[in-house]
């Protein structure tokens, strides 16, 4: 699902981090090298997805429209100037309408927002925003629940502690509450460094980009693929059955329809599968490769082995079926 | 909306009481030679309907509303009521359909007008009512089956419609008052009883109709909490066309209904077999089809004015289908449909075309621009569904190419083969219960698995790879 990083350039960004050595870090510069590790991340083992770049202070700006050029996005990591001060309102509000010009209303989205928990003084600041909350009127709507599916990650360069000792945690455990509970606030733990901006990073990734992997079998016919995107835990009904069902790693074709009989049935998301390589002993999320010869010549070594996906789309494609999968009991 | 919210339990106490054999007073001309009158022939008098037949048609078509877009899990029950309660059906399924309600007040008839006005009374069909909504229905037997423990999380809420001529605002207030009565007494009884269930929430909806002509003894009143576990709201209508807009405006807010205009639809008319001409026809659905409209703004809402009452629709136009291309759309709802003008020509035209297995796109008007399709018509199963597609940019364009990827450079799959293979383990409905050699019920998914994990246990996927599988058949 399509990704929106909003980044805070305010200038209390800009506020220096004690760290041991010679060069002075900016909590910025944390925020970037955070970015910039999430970048890599997707580009080698999540490039399908799309990111957009926002950054916001008083005003917002789309600084990079959604793409799946991660070097884009690092240029423009490396190209933020710093403006004045934080009103996150508006920002969110220009989430909302670049989103839904973009992909409607109907696709999940993950929102990144990078802050540093000053969330600004007076009118504009989310103190404000969320205390007028209630009195608004349709014109000028609280962003929040976003007008799309949405998981709200926030991304926090400070300690718990100092969050707690300003209200700023309230404050965005309320912006949560108000997303209908979807999302979660990261902070960074122990010393404000760029190895402990890394590990709280990949907490993210490990919650939200991990890919998916799985095995689609037809019988004795198997193939490890990836689905993408992540497929998400499912509630059939709220009131009778509140657990969320979640997509097996095994899925299982039961059986094949012609494409008039099954005649575009709702659907809760749609995935790609993507059969992949999976060597023995290689972990998910591991990265990047050292040798680019070798990878090359592990392509094409896979790329001549027989693939059961490759013999399934064809002949889907060519019957004019679709295959029934079971994802789970 | 929730599975047992009050919407799950419909109760239409319709009054047989005396007074409501007299007559609506809305007159309905149907001799026709009143136009080109020749010398000598005296018209017929017009005719007017009894309040009652027309608080059991206006309840009859909410009714098909209801069970054209819910066939199950929606239920009414009717009720009449005179010197007694006379309930005509239960909340079983089989009970739930128009002809079993039709049957039933059939063999009810009209009201007599000579019965003793002083015995009769609306209140025994509200308190009957009441009683009925404490009896479990099959579905929430089922989910309390199975939840177990967790039981309570099953709900009882319901609505009761309730169409009489009340005497003033007083006797209004005092039908309220019994209700409640009658309510708090029957969840006493329910919290002793297994069969029973108490009642968590009840919404009456009290309809007051009247001759057109008269004076209306009673004022309109909206929704309101009269205690923790009933809402009651008062309507005052005229009997006639009035009642039958007033229930079809209840019918859309109970059930969170919108309308679509289908424009542009091209049919053929008897006399003029060689023109076609251009009709509209009005469809009622959930009101999720129009999600997207609703989220983006963008909406094409037009009015259409039905005897003074304004009433939102969106219009879509036709898109005639082109070529039996069948192809897999982007689909995000479906949702079932009633006609509005069910016995129209221009509806029953569309309704067979679509029973006949066309599917229709459906487009937004647009003045500018490319077209954007964002609904289309199709009949499953002998019922017609309103598919909403996605006309939105999607995350999956531009796909990895199959060639670059694992197995991409092998040439010679067995596709056709394949393909065979496919068809041979075609899925169909699965009828009646089975079962197997040991006497144990057969489940049709795990005999489908089985059937695959047979036939693929050696199936070579090239050609290269196998030599049976190359030899000429027979």
């Amino acid at each position: 699902m399509p990704t929106v990083v909003v980044m805070d350039v305010s200038l209390s960004m800009t506020r220096p981090v004690s760290i041991e050595g010679s060069e002075e870090y900016q909590r910025k510069h944390l925020a970037a090298h955070g970015l910039t590790m999430l970048f890599e991340h997707m580009a080698t083992n999540y490039k399908l997805e799309f990111t957009a770049l926002v950054v916001f202070s008083s005003l917002w700006e789309l600084m990079v429209p959604f793409t799946r050029d991660y070097n884009t996005l690092q240029e423009a990591l490396s190209n933020m100037d710093d403006y004045d001060k934080t009103c996150l309102e508006s920002a969110l509000v220009g989430v909302c309408n670049i989103v839904q010009q973009e992909w409607g209303g109907a696709i999940p989205c993950q929102v990144v927002l990078v802050t540093d928990g000053c969330l600004g003084i007076g009118r504009g600041s989310l103190r404000h925003s969320l205390a007028t909350h209630s009195q608004r009127s349709e014109s000028n709507r609280f962003p929040l629940p976003f007008p799309f599916p949405s998981k709200l990650y926030i991304m926090c360069m400070a300690n718990l502690e100092e969050l707690q000792s300003t209200d700023s945690l309230d404050c965005l455990e309320r912006l949560i509450d108000l997303n209908n509970g979807e999302g979660q606030i990261f902070t960074i733990d122990g010393p404000l460094c760029l190895k402990n901006v890394q590990s709280m990073f990949g907490k993210l990734i490990d919650l939200a980009y991990t890919p998916f992997h799985a095995v689609l079998k037809c019988g004795h016919l198997t193939a490890d693929v990836q689905v993408f995107p992540r497929p998400e835990p499912f509630v059939v009904d709220e009131e009778i059955d509140p657990i969320p069902k979640v997509i097996n790693t095994d899925l299982e074709i039961v059986g094949f329809i012609d494409i008039a009989d099954i005649s575009s049935p709702p659907v809760l998301s749609r995935h790609l599968v993507l059969p992949i390589a999976l060597n023995k002993g290689d972990e998910v999320g591991t990265g990047i490769t050292d040798d680019n010869e070798d990878e090359n010549s592990a392509n094409q070594i896979a790329g001549k082995i027989p693939n059961f996906c490759v013999l399934l789309h064809g002949s889907l494609k060519v019957e004019g079926m679709v295959a029934i999968v079971q994802l789970g009991c | 909306m929730k599975i047992f919210s009050e919407s799950h339990k419909t109760v239409f106490v319709v009054d047989h009481c005396p007074y409501m054999a007299e007559s609506c007073r809305q007159h309905v001309e149907f001799d026709m030679l009143v136009k080109n009158r020749t010398q000598g022939i005296i018209p017929l008098a017009p005719i007017s309907k009894s309040l009652w037949t027309c608080s059991v048609e206006s309840s009859m078509e909410y009714c098909r509303i209801m069970y054209d877009i819910f066939p199950f899990k929606k239920l009414v029950n009717f009720i009449v009521s005179d010197s007694g309660a006379h309930v005509l059906n239960s909340w079983t399924q089989e009970d739930q359909n128009l002809q079993e309600l039709m049957a039933a007040l059939a063999a009810v008839g009209p009201p007599n007008p000579r019965a003793d006005p002083e015995c009769c009374s609306i209140l025994h069909g509200l308190v009957a009512a009441v009683e009925t909504l404490c009896k479990i229905t099959e579905y929430q037997h089922e989910a309390r089956t199975l939840l177990m423990e967790n039981a309570e999380r099953v709900g009882n809420r319901g609505r009761i419609i309730c169409i009489t001529n009340a005497k003033s605002d007083s006797h209004v207030r005092m039908l309220e008052d019994c209700v409640q009565e009658t309510i708090h007494e029957h969840n006493k009884l329910a919290a002793n009883s297994d069969h029973l269930m108490q009642i968590q929430k009840c919404e009456l909806v009290l309809i007051h109709t009247y001759a057109v002509g008269e004076d209306s003894l009673v004022s309109d009143r909206p929704k309101k909490e009269l205690s923790p576990v009933l809402t009651s709201e008062v309507h005052s209508v005229r009997a006639g066309r009035h009642l039958a807009t007033k229930l079809n405006i209840l019918v859309q807010q109970h059930f969170d209904l919108a309308s679509t205009t289908i424009t542009n639809i091209p049919m053929k008319e008897e006399q003029h077999a060689n023109t076609s001409a251009n009709y509209d026809v009005e469809l009622l659905h959930h009101k999720d089809a129009h999600v997207d409209f609703l989220k983006s703004g963008d909406t094409h809402i037009g009015g259409s004015s039905r005897e003074g009452s304004f009433k939102e629709t969106i219009t879509l136009k036709w898109c005639t289908p082109r070529t039996n291309n069948i192809e897999l759309h982007y689909c995000t709802g479906a949702y079932r449909i009633s006609p509005v003008d069910v016995n129209s020509r221009p509806s029953s035209c569309l309704t067979n075309f679509l029973l006949n297995g066309r599917s229709v796109l459906l487009e937004q008007p647009r003045k500018s621009g490319s077209k954007v399709i964002s609904h289309m018509l199709s009949s499953h199963g002998g019922e017609i569904f309103l598919h909403v597609l996605s006309s939105s940019r999607s995350i999956l364009e531009d796909p990895p190419s199959i060639s670059e990827g694992c197995g991409g450079r092998v040439t010679d799959y067995r596709i056709t083969d394949f393909g065979e293979f496919m068809r041979e383990n075609r899925l169909t409905p699965f009828l009646d219960p089975r079962y197997k050699i040991d006497g144990s019920l057969e489940i049709p998914l795990e005999r489908a698995k089985d059937q695959l994990e047979k036939h693929t246990r050696y199936w070579p996927m090239i050609i290269s790879q196998t030599t049976i599988f190359n030899m000429q058949a027979r």
